[in-house]
């Protein structure tokens, strides 16, 4: 006898998630089929709660096909809703961002070039909630990041990585396989940016911690380098705008990327964590999926 | 593989190469295969024995095992155990009814669950605390856990009890969250939360029979205790003995005459009221034990289900009635309810939740008149599912209720729901603290 066992809906942060570049399918035609985080979440289903910034029907009132924003301390989720999901797409039209809302949702990569991994949530159920239900939110997706960056740590002291030996420690055994399939796909996996990020959430719900991460940030020599990453961004946005033909969508991030990397050699995370706070600063936006645009 | 692990398969191919290589030998040689090659068990072991021309049938030949040795992988096993629990079940196969039977079997070394597959091979007069000779069955792992399958080729010959030394008399302390399916000799102290006498037919005739819950802290289990102890709610009992057996996935521990009962003053355990409220699950620790009595879930409803809100059901069999009609009976006319019918999911892992009348009245504020009057004027069933949806979705509750498990998952009947109160800045608070050091 096996028990069919409903897929659990994974409270995890947005910047682990758009990580993601592995999807693993399960054989069969009935089988679900994952996207593998860094951390080794095998995520098939999805719980968000976050701040919905922008909708848009990309599709025609007949057929709509809607596209939203939520927003998390980490980064924004990518969410759709097309014709299959009615009640859906009702809902995101009658919501006038800025708005809290939560988002149950099938989880879905795209990859529409060799290059380019495009990670969103196909929306089942979008509902209002409020700011409480958010913060909740963020304390089991810190439980959740915790108690993986906490598994692939036990798994990268491994010679090899046995699944029993993680479960042997007290580690789920479906999680015990994602860390696995995560450290053979994802080459190197810097748990120290995750402990920041987790840390860094956190503090984003507690007004009084603000206060006081900002001032140990400043402290750190790390913020000027991120500095200096998040100039040499713009500048190279400036140069692109001067040098190439103006697109609606702005320029392609791994595009923007390749020519940061011409100037500096920096990793492909410092770069998304530039552009994540240049975003937030309010001197770049997201006009189309995986694009980037300045803001004058 | 440890070596502990790898030991008993040290044995199979040692024995079945009849001293042509030494226990040491074998064991590089098999570790090569496992690890550096990567090779299965199975046929590890067989492409061994054959290496070194032995007859790799030899590695399932008749050897007699403990049960604390059965690792799971043994296609034809040997060996002699007393019955600890004996059930029947009814199952389907090939779209057939048929009879199996399940329970635990049990030697001086541990308990091991077992199956017998077919009737026809079992001694008629079989039944709980006989000793039997088990010839030709084999063992699979499931759970993690190695059992026994008593097939069609297999073989039971009931023995004299002698021949199977008593259990160890070391019996295990166990907390009632911790409690299992297959374990035995448990030794359980906690408080009687309730008590029932009942009458049951049993093999050997009608049997009375004291079932209900005991709690400790951690906790709490269905007990049924096959002897009149003078069992009281309230008192707190110290058990030693006793097995556990799962119905529907709820892990029961049952203890008879053999077992120890010792009434305890009680000063150190919770009180009745105190225990009431203990027993909080993650799903994930829920899925791995198949089920729990009275248990407590903190968790969000992320989906109500098709079948929510103001039903119909059929007058003769209850049945929810779909478009004026029955399953079973046509046409009827419905009787009018209310239950939810939803998803929890605590981001561990998910279950069916199933919300009475009684609790659904509760949630929306009113009763089943007022749903049918609202049903009428807005002349729409489905604007009671609209507001329980409003209601639920997305909130943190608080749900008690037993768990129950089957092939379609896990299923919770609601006893109590309440708002979760948590102070959720402060929980971010001590995680912050715990991270950031």
């Amino acid at each position: 006898m096996s028990m069919i066992e409903r897929e659990v809906a994974w409270r995890i942060f947005a910047s682990e998630y758009n990580n993601s570049t592995l999807e693993i399918s399960g054989g069969s035609e009935r089988s679900p089929s994952y996207v593998v985080t860094p951390l080794g979440a095998m995520v098939n289903r999805l719980y968000v709660v976050g701040v919905l910034t922008e909708t848009e029907n990309m599709g025609t009132p007949e057929e709509p096909m809607w596209r939203g924003r939520v927003s998390d301390p980490t980064g924004t989720y990518f969410i759709n809703a097309g014709q299959y999901q009615p009640g859906v797409a009702t809902t995101l039209a009658s919501l006038e961002p800025p708005t809290f809302v939560a988002v149950v949702g099938k989880a879905n990569i795209y990859k529409p070039d060799e290059e380019t991994v495009l990670t969103s949530v196909r929306a089942e159920l979008v509902k209002e909630v409020n700011e409480e239900q958010r913060d909740l939110w963020i304390l089991e997706a810190g439980r959740s990041l915790k108690e993986r960056l906490g598994a692939v740590e036990e798994a990268l002291k491994m010679e090899e990585v046995s699944i029993d030996e993680l479960v042997r420690i007290g580690y789920e055994r479906k999680l015990a396989e994602g860390v696995k399939k995560a450290l053979e796909h994802y080459r190197s996996i810097d748990t120290n940016r995750y402990w920041e990020r987790l840390e860094d959430a956190l503090g984003f719900a507690l007004p009084e911690y603000e206060d006081r991460s900002e001032l140990i940030r400043t402290e750190e020599d790390e913020e000027e380098d991120d500095d200096n990453i998040e100039e040499l961004v713009l500048e190279v946005l400036d140069e692109m705008e001067n040098e190439e033909e103006q697109t609606e969508d702005g320029f392609e991030y791994d595009d923007i990327l390749e020519k940061v990397k011409e100037k500096e050699d920096i990793t492909e995370e410092e770069f998304d964590e530039a552009t994540r706070s240049l975003r937030k600063k309010g001197h770049v936006f997201e006009p189309a999926l995986g694009c980037l645009k300045r803001i004058y | 593989m440890n070596k502990k692990e790898i030991a008993p398969h040290v044995e199979d191919i040692t024995r079945a190469l009849n001293g042509k290589l030494s226990k040491q030998e074998v064991e590089e040689q098999l570790q090569m295969y496992l690890e550096d090659y990567g090779v299965p068990l199975a046929e590890a072991k067989r492409a061994i024995v054959n290496k070194h021309e032995g007859n790799p049938g030899d590695l399932y030949t008749k050897v007699e095992k403990k049960i604390d040795d059965i690792t799971g992988d043994e296609r034809s096993l040997y060996f002699k155990a007393r019955i600890v629990s004996l059930n029947e079940k009814e199952i389907t196969a090939n779209d057939e009814p048929k009879t199996i039977f399940y329970g635990i079997f049990g030697d001086d070394t541990g308990t091991i669950p077992f199956t017998i597959w077919d009737k026809s091979i079992m001694p008629s007069e079989l039944s709980e605390s006989d000793t039997v000779k088990i010839s030709n069955s084999y063992a699979n792992v499931w759970n993690d856990k190695p059992q026994v399958n008593v097939g069609e080729r297999a073989s039971i010959e009931i023995i004299d009890e002698n021949e199977v030394p008593q259990f160890s008399s070391e019996s295990i302390a166990c907390n009632t969250k911790d409690i299992r399916e297959g374990m035995s000799n448990l030794h359980v102290t906690g408080r009687v939360l309730s008590v029932e006498k009942k009458t049951v037919q049993t093999n050997s005739g009608e049997k009375d029979l004291f079932s209900g819950i005991i709690a400790d802290e951690s906790g709490k289990v269905q007990f049924s205790a096959w002897h009149d102890f003078d069992i009281k709610v309230d008192d707190v009992l110290k058990v030693k003995g006793g097995y556990v057996r799962s119905w529907r996935g709820i892990p029961q521990f049952n203890f008879g005459e053999d077992a120890s009962v010792e009434k305890l003053s009680g000063d150190e355990m919770p009180s009745l009221d105190e225990l009431k409220d203990v027993g909080c699950m993650t799903i994930s620790e829920l899925a791995r034990r198949g089920g729990a009595v009275e248990t407590i879930v903190d968790a969000v409803v992320i989906d109500v289900k098709a079948g929510s809100g103001l039903i119909f059901r059929c007058p003769e069999c209850n049945r929810v009635v779909q478009s004026g009609s029955c399953r079973v009976h046509g046409r009827v006319e419905g009787e009018p309810d209310l239950r939810v019918k939803g998803i929890l999911d605590d981001g561990t892992g998910a279950l069916t939740v199933i919300i009475n009348r009684e609790l659904t009245e509760d949630i929306l504020g009113y009763d089943l008149d007022k749903a049918i009057e609202k049903a009428k004027d807005r002349m729409d069933h489905g604007v009671i599912k609209d507001e329980i949806e409003d209601m639920l979705i997305a909130q943190p509750l608080r749900v008690k209720g037993n768990v129950t498990s089957d092939d379609y998952g896990l299923m919770m009947v609601a006893s109590e729901i309440q708002q979760r109160s948590i102070d959720v800045k402060k929980e971010i608070k001590n995680l912050l603290d715990e991270v950031a050091i």
